[in-house]
């Protein structure tokens, strides 16, 4: 499984939605279900997937499904495929 | 005026909200005459609660004038609110303006945009002593309120300010909604002693949480064991947070590893770390453990706040008298409220519990005098004639596998809920070595998630075991 699907599966297990739904609206604000609880399990989940620990900073700025890819990246996570 | 509020000098802060507004003691006893004079004392209010300046005057201002609120919070399920409307007909509701189309009720006045209506009840004769209402963290659908007396809130509020040391210097961020008795009794504590209350909307996993923290230089945070978790995923221990110098808990244990951790962060920090204990038929707190021991008396609630006294009791309902004991925790104390309210009629009644309540806790006493909550008394199963303790379970299976996890179950079998497959056989096995009870007695269940409440609580009736995946 490449790292985009990996990360589209951690949203959809959590939300209990499907792939077509993760788009740049899906963010902290919109999604009705994304609360601070599960945000909490959103971060571990997505630690213990790409084996990294992130920053204060990021947990709490990774505020929706786009921009939880660009943090990623910085723990070098790749979503290009080669 | 109610905490004696207006002993402060008028110019001082007493509360600041998200928006930014300050609310100043003088302030805040202005609009308390004001809000007093727009109704008969003695009405039911309903308050629809929010973390802000109009949630709190209104609370203050019916306090204030002998007038009764019910504190809900403002996104209650409208089915349960529908219902507590019918069962206790109030004559008036304090909501934020933004709610006011959904009612469509008169509105008589309007104050830090909150709003005062009016509804189709009238008043109605309740007895004297009665000060307040709230919901219990336990009741979910149900209308089932406890009853508060005025010298509860003040004796509580006076007596955890002083074990806590408050001063008109203290700044306490207050994330736990006012609705709820710990967020309440912070509140309480901090006003009886002129400091100043921080109240935010902003949950702990938000950046503006933290900017505010920092901005309005927050001293004090309470948190429920699902904010200490939080704290943790946060890494708050690297955090630079030079003003924030008290930690209090409260509202559920802490595995121990959390209040280990926290303990040694601020004793290396030159902080202050406080577990406390507390019901909402007790007004909050009845317990804490003082800071300078919370490294030596790890998952330990301490001993009685100042004022009150605390007991066990046997199976029989007996004061247990040796000094390193087990059995219910008992309470004695100023802040024992009167009693359950299940329909309107009971809103007459008087003090039935008189200054004396049992928690429903099972807990252990050491030679020191210090208490340890082992579980509520209805969380523990007995298997195979062993008495278990369905949190204690939890909190080894958390502490050695580092996931969520929640047991339950009859008698019979302990039903454990976790949500990592990887761990089914692990779990069933070690829980079975850890309690010494065969591994037939266990069955491990897997979730998407566990369900829990907004301060964090488990959800044990939305816990569907069709749903889950059983795995014996």
């Amino acid at each position: 499984m490449n790292n985009l699907k990996k990360y589209n599966k951690v949203f959809t297990t959590l939300f209990n939605i499907s792939d077509n739904q993760l788009n740049k609206d899906f963010t902290f604000n919109n999604v009705e279900d994304w609360d601070s609880i599960v945000h909490l399990s959103l971060i571990t989940e997505l630690e213990d997937t790409f084996n990294v620990m992130l920053e204060t900073e990021d947990i709490l700025s990774f505020g929706s499904y786009e921009n939880g890819m660009r943090i990623l990246e910085k723990y070098e996570i790749s979503f290009t495929d080669v | 005026m109610h905490l004696g509020i207006d002993r402060h000098r008028p110019d001082r802060i007493a509360a600041i909200d998200d928006t930014g507004t300050e609310l100043s003691y003088g302030g805040l006893c202005d609009f308390a005459l004001e809000f007093g004079s727009m109704m008969p004392r003695r009405s039911i209010v309903f308050c629809l609660c929010e973390n802000t300046i109009g949630a709190l005057s209104g609370y203050i201002g019916c306090l204030s004038n002998h007038i009764v609120p019910l504190l809900i919070g403002a996104a209650i399920d409208r089915k349960l609110l529908v219902h507590l409307m019918e069962v206790y007909t109030p004559a008036y509701m304090w909501m934020p303006e933004g709610l006011v189309s959904e009612f469509n009720y008169p509105i008589l006045y309007k104050g830090y945009g909150f709003v005062l209506v009016r509804t189709e009840h009238e008043p109605y004769p309740i007895n004297d002593d009665l000060a307040m209402l709230l919901t219990t963290s336990g009741s979910t659908g149900s209308p089932k309120l406890v009853r508060h007396k005025y010298i509860n809130l003040v004796a509580n509020a006076k007596n955890v300010a002083a074990l806590f040391d408050w001063t008109k210097k203290d700044r306490a961020v207050v994330d736990l909604p006012i609705q709820y008795t710990m967020g309440l009794n912070v509140i309480n504590s901090h006003l009886y002693a002129g400091a100043s209350v921080l109240l935010t909307e902003h949950n702990l996993m938000s950046p503006d949480f933290w900017r505010n923290i920092k901005d309005q230089r927050a001293t004090n945070f309470t948190g429920v064991p699902f904010s200490y978790e939080v704290l943790f995923k946060l890494r708050f221990t690297r955090m630079d947070l030079p003003y924030l110098t008290t930690f209090a808990e409260g509202g559920g244990k802490l595995t121990d590893g959390m209040f280990a951790d926290t303990a040694d962060y601020a004793s290396r920090t030159g902080k202050r770390f406080f577990a406390t204990f507390g019901t909402t038929e007790t007004s909050a707190r009845l317990a804490f453990l003082p800071a300078e021991l919370a490294n030596s008396k790890i998952g330990s609630i301490g001993q009685a706040i100042p004022g009150g006294e605390l007991f066990l009791l046997d199976e029989k309902g007996n004061e247990i008298k040796q000094k390193e004991a087990e059995g219910e925790l008992g309470y004695r104390g100023p802040n024992v409220t009167m009693g359950y309210a299940y329909c309107r009629d009971d809103l007459m009644l008087g003090d039935e519990w008189q200054g004396e309540y049992r928690t429903g806790d099972i807990a252990r006493r050491d030679r020191d005098g210090c208490y340890y909550i082992l579980g509520r008394k209805s969380r523990f199963l007995k298997l195979y004639g062993l008495r278990v303790s369905l949190d204690r379970c939890e909190r080894l299976i958390k502490d050695e596998f580092k996931i969520d996890c929640v047991c339950t179950g009859t008698d019979k079998r302990m039903d454990i809920y976790i949500t990592e497959d990887k761990y089914k056989d692990e779990v069933r096995r070690f829980i079975s070595i850890k309690t010494r009870i065969i591994m037939s007695a266990y069955a491990v269940f897997i979730v998407e998630i566990i369900p829990r409440n907004e301060s964090g609580k488990v959800q044990y009736e939305a816990l569907d075991r069709k749903l889950a995946l059983r795995l014996i």
